[in-house]
């Protein structure tokens, strides 16, 4: 009997998970194996966090260290671990949640220092594990269990606030395009300085029911697809075209230094 | 003084020195091998943290200045699971803010170190008032360390025992400072590096593989360390786990990992608590205190003893876990025990407890931003006098 | 030795605080006794006003701060209103005479240092603290003239250091002949 290759990647009796039918994550941790495999990654060498929400819980299946069960401070354990082990590869996985609610400020000054870490967020568009609630990433004017009547809040755009704030590799896609999904991954993993790579999921049980009326996860693949658009279709659309719409693409991919610190130690160690 | 000195002074500062409270706590840390400090501006413990970012190079550690608290608290963690010895220090409004971070700190068992400078609220005033804070702050079961320094010298001191036992037990260790001690100068005496006993955390000798139990703590309750990125997969995950690490919500699994986290404190109350005794052979009444109270309150008991009154001092190196055995010791001894502290009546919960009768039970509390004076101690002395 | 706390007051900028640190520091550090320093904190510390209070002893101390002091250092007039009823009947109350001109009918010794003029004439009015010091050192004798030199030159910025140590000796020329025989009681 051939053992799957990807199984190595996959936590000993780690399995079954607990994602719903049809969820997006569970795509995105196969996303991650198939990059870490194509990438040949050394396990013993990666750290992997989620902190609370359904991605969150894409660490655990791993077979790799990891931090796991706090909301929205992944990035803030990714710190002290790099920072004190700058040779462990550091991966958090985050849902829209945890990466830019609660975790917000963290995910900011992470993209402004530069920290030498991926962030793999899971944008299903609502707080999925607490049961369908309004997020930061809710399309207005979607109904959720906390929006009734539609939510009057404007959403985040993720990759445009990773860029403003410094991250310097920055991509979005979605599970409609789970090549250059994994290419991107790939890419980010490769990366040295903070990268990102925003999947828009579905959450067929919970978005797909309240805020588009099916818990088909096709249906709402197909409606996440309906409101994707590429670069530079978007280039060519003005703001108010460009609202509600899934912009997919590579956005960001530059260097600049890692963070080592609030001290410019090295340099004045040398001296 | 901002010292602006360039070359490294080494880990260990031996000698005699006038420092101030807040550059002790931190000399204590380096001594006992700090080499990760994170922590968020707040008076009074900014001279820690400017301390730290200034020493810290010197001996190859890392400084951080978080983007607040919580990054702080969960970059000791991280930190601390790779392998650092992390300290942060805060005062009373930024340590609530860290009670989430500690919460995970004891679930998973990283040893950390944290300063909480007590002060009144929004100022620097003097109180003793988070004692209940730094054993109740955190959601969950888990028992707390904490020591109450009561001098620079023993901020100094305990930061090290604080290191020793983060290490030795896998659990955050709190250093209860003070406004009062942290902007106090006063003499040190720094020994030399090689009189200065260290303790690390027992690291994992089994090579790793799929039977690796990393949460099996036979017999000691404390767990064998296993370096992230060595191999061992181990998952840290703040939700209940079983000795393999698996998250899970079986009330039996729970259970044994409560009473394990819970235990390996209290069954080694022995080893963690320390009291010291000041007038007590003969005393009468006693003052059972903590931190710098403890100061006010060997000056109340002698002020008392010219009077003809014998009293006695207890001071409380450990608040938490209690001191039981010692407290009720003396309640045992004496015919009335006063509990000092600078908050409107606190410990003084957990001493009459403990006391449970055996002696009469009477509070010198304050919480006017000031230490006791003796005066106002011997004044309740008097009123104990039977 | 008896106990003896000594209270410095002015306003911030005269080096109030460093002039307590710098004296503990020789204190300690130098003459092997004991000394507990602390300074205003929190809203009080505001409005310009300035305190740092040193208990010095031969032997370890217990509460850091003394209710009547031994020794007064009022270089304001504000600070001296003040902290005056702060000091022992019997106690000792050093002022600048340029800053302070009222001092209530004190029944303490009162000793005229002009800290700012003299400093002034030595280069700057920031080193009046030293000129001050200066004269704590010769009326007390509490530690040697060349151990209060060494801190000194620890504790302030090199290009300052020879102002700062003119200010000492001139602060010791005016305790000439005065002794506050605090080391034989």
């Amino acid at each position: 009997m051939t053992i799957n290759p990807m199984r190595k990647y996959v936590r000993p009796h780690g399995l079954p998970h607990f994602f719903c039918p049809g969820c997006g994550a569970g795509q995105v941790l196969q996303y991650f194996t198939r990059a870490a495999h194509e990438l040949s990654l050394n396990l013993d060498n990666i750290v992997a966090i989620g902190g609370v929400g359904c991605a969150a819980r894409i660490p655990i299946y791993l077979n790799v260290d990891v931090l796991h069960g706090v909301h929205g401070r992944t990035l803030a354990w990714a710190m002290g671990i790099k920072l004190a082990k700058p040779e462990l590869k550091v991966v958090v996985f985050a849902g829209d949640g945890d990466a830019v609610s609660i975790g917000g400020n963290h995910f900011i000054h992470a993209a402004r220092r530069n920290l030498d870490v991926t962030m793999i967020v899971v944008n299903n568009l609502n707080f999925a594990m607490t049961g369908g609630q309004v997020a930061p990433t809710t399309p207005y004017s979607s109904v959720t269990t906390t929006t009734p009547y539609g939510s009057g809040e404007p959403p985040f755009d993720i990759c445009r606030l990773a860029e403003t704030a410094g991250a310097t590799y920055v991509a979005r896609w979605t599970p409609n395009k789970p090549l250059q999904a994994i290419r991107s991954i790939k890419t980010a993993l490769s990366h040295k300085g903070f990268s990102v790579v925003e999947i828009v999921a579905q959450c067929p049980t919970h978005f797909g029911r309240y805020a588009i009326g099916s818990g088909n996860p096709a249906d709402l693949l197909k409606w996440i697809d309906e409101r994707s658009i590429t670069k530079v279709q978007a280039e060519s659309l003005d703001p108010s075209e460009r609202e509600g719409k899934f912009v997919l693409g590579e956005f960001v991919n530059t260097e600049r230094p890692v963070y080592r610190g609030t001290t410019r130690y090295e340099v004045e160690r040398a001296e | 003084m901002t010292d602006t000195r360039t070359e490294s002074r080494g880990r260990v500062l031996t000698g005699v020195h006038f420092m101030l409270g807040n550059y002790a706590v931190a000399e204590g840390a380096l001594a006992a091998g700090c080499d990760f400090f994170a922590g968020y501006p707040i008076t009074p413990a900014n001279e820690i943290s400017e301390r730290m970012s200034q020493r810290l190079p010197e001996v190859g550690g890392v400084f951080v200045q978080g983007e607040d608290e919580l990054a702080s608290i969960y970059a000791l963690a991280g930190a601390s699971l790779a392998g650092a010895k992390a300290m942060t220090a805060t005062a009373s409004a930024g340590f609530n803010y860290m009670q989430e971070g500690l919460g995970y700190c004891y679930a998973v068992e990283a040893p950390v170190v944290v300063v909480d400078v007590q002060r009144c609220r929004g100022e620097n005033f003097a109180s003793q008032a988070d004692v209940m804070q730094m054993r109740w702050g955190a959601s969950g079961d888990y028992e707390a360390i904490v020591l109450a320094p009561s001098s620079v010298q023993e901020l100094f001191d305990y930061a090290i025992r604080a290191f020793n036992l983060a290490e030795k037990y896998r659990s955050p260790v709190i250093v209860m400072s003070e406004t009062t001690l942290a902007l106090m100068r006063e003499r040190i005496l720094i020994p030399p590096a090689d009189a200065i006993p260290i303790v690390n955390r027992r690291k994992v000798t089994q090579p790793p593989s799929p039977e690796f139990l990393p949460y099996k703590a036979e017999p000691s309750g404390t767990p064998d360390w296993a370096p992230l990125g060595s191999g061992y997969n181990v998952i840290y995950s703040l939700n209940p786990h079983d000795e393999r690490g698996r998250i899970d919500w079986d009330p039996n699994v729970f259970e044994g990992l409560y009473k394990r986290i819970t235990g390996k404190i209290r069954d080694n109350r022995k080893d963690i608590c320390f009291t010291e005794s000041f007038h007590m052979d003969d005393a009468q009444i006693a003052l059972v205190t903590y931190g710098s109270e403890v100061r006010p309150a060997i000056d109340a008991a002698e002020l008392a003893r010219d009077k003809g009154i014998k009293v006695g001092v207890l001071k409380l190196g450990t608040v938490w876990p209690v001191p039981e055995d010692e407290i009720r010791e003396v309640a045992g001894q004496v015919d009335a025990i006063i509990s000092v502290e600078m908050n409107m009546g606190k410990y003084a919960g957990e001493v009459e407890r403990v006391v449970g009768g055996r002696c009469r039970t009477f509070r010198a509390t304050k919480n006017r931003g000031l230490i006791h004076s003796p005066d106002e101690i011997l004044a309740v002395i008097e009123e104990a006098r039977r | 030795m008896k106990q003896l706390s000594i209270r410095f007051c002015g306003f911030g900028g005269q080096g109030i605080v460093l002039s307590s640190v710098v004296f503990g520091t020789a204190l300690v550090t130098k003459a092997g006794l004991y000394a507990v320093q602390t300074q205003s904190y929190g809203s009080e510390a505001r409005g310009g006003q300035c305190q740092a209070e040193l208990v010095i002893w031969d032997k370890p101390l217990n509460s850091p701060h003394v209710a009547m002091k031994d020794i007064l250092v009022a270089m304001s007039q504000t600070a001296l209103d003040r902290y005056l009823p702060s000091l022992k009947e019997d106690g000792v109350l050093i002022i600048d005479p340029g800053l302070v001109t009222d001092t209530h009918d004190t029944k303490a010794r009162v000793f005229k240092v002009p800290a700012t003029e003299t400093a002034q004439a030595l280069g700057s009015r920031i080193c009046a603290n030293m000129v001050i010091l200066g004269f704590l050192q010769a009326a007390t004798n509490m530690m040697s003239k060349d151990d209060l030199a060494e801190v000194v030159k620890e504790s302030v910025p090199a290009r300052f250091v020879d102002l700062n140590l003119r200010a000492l000796e001139a602060g010791r020329e005016i305790a000439k002949g005065v002794n506050l025989e605090v080391m034989e009681s």
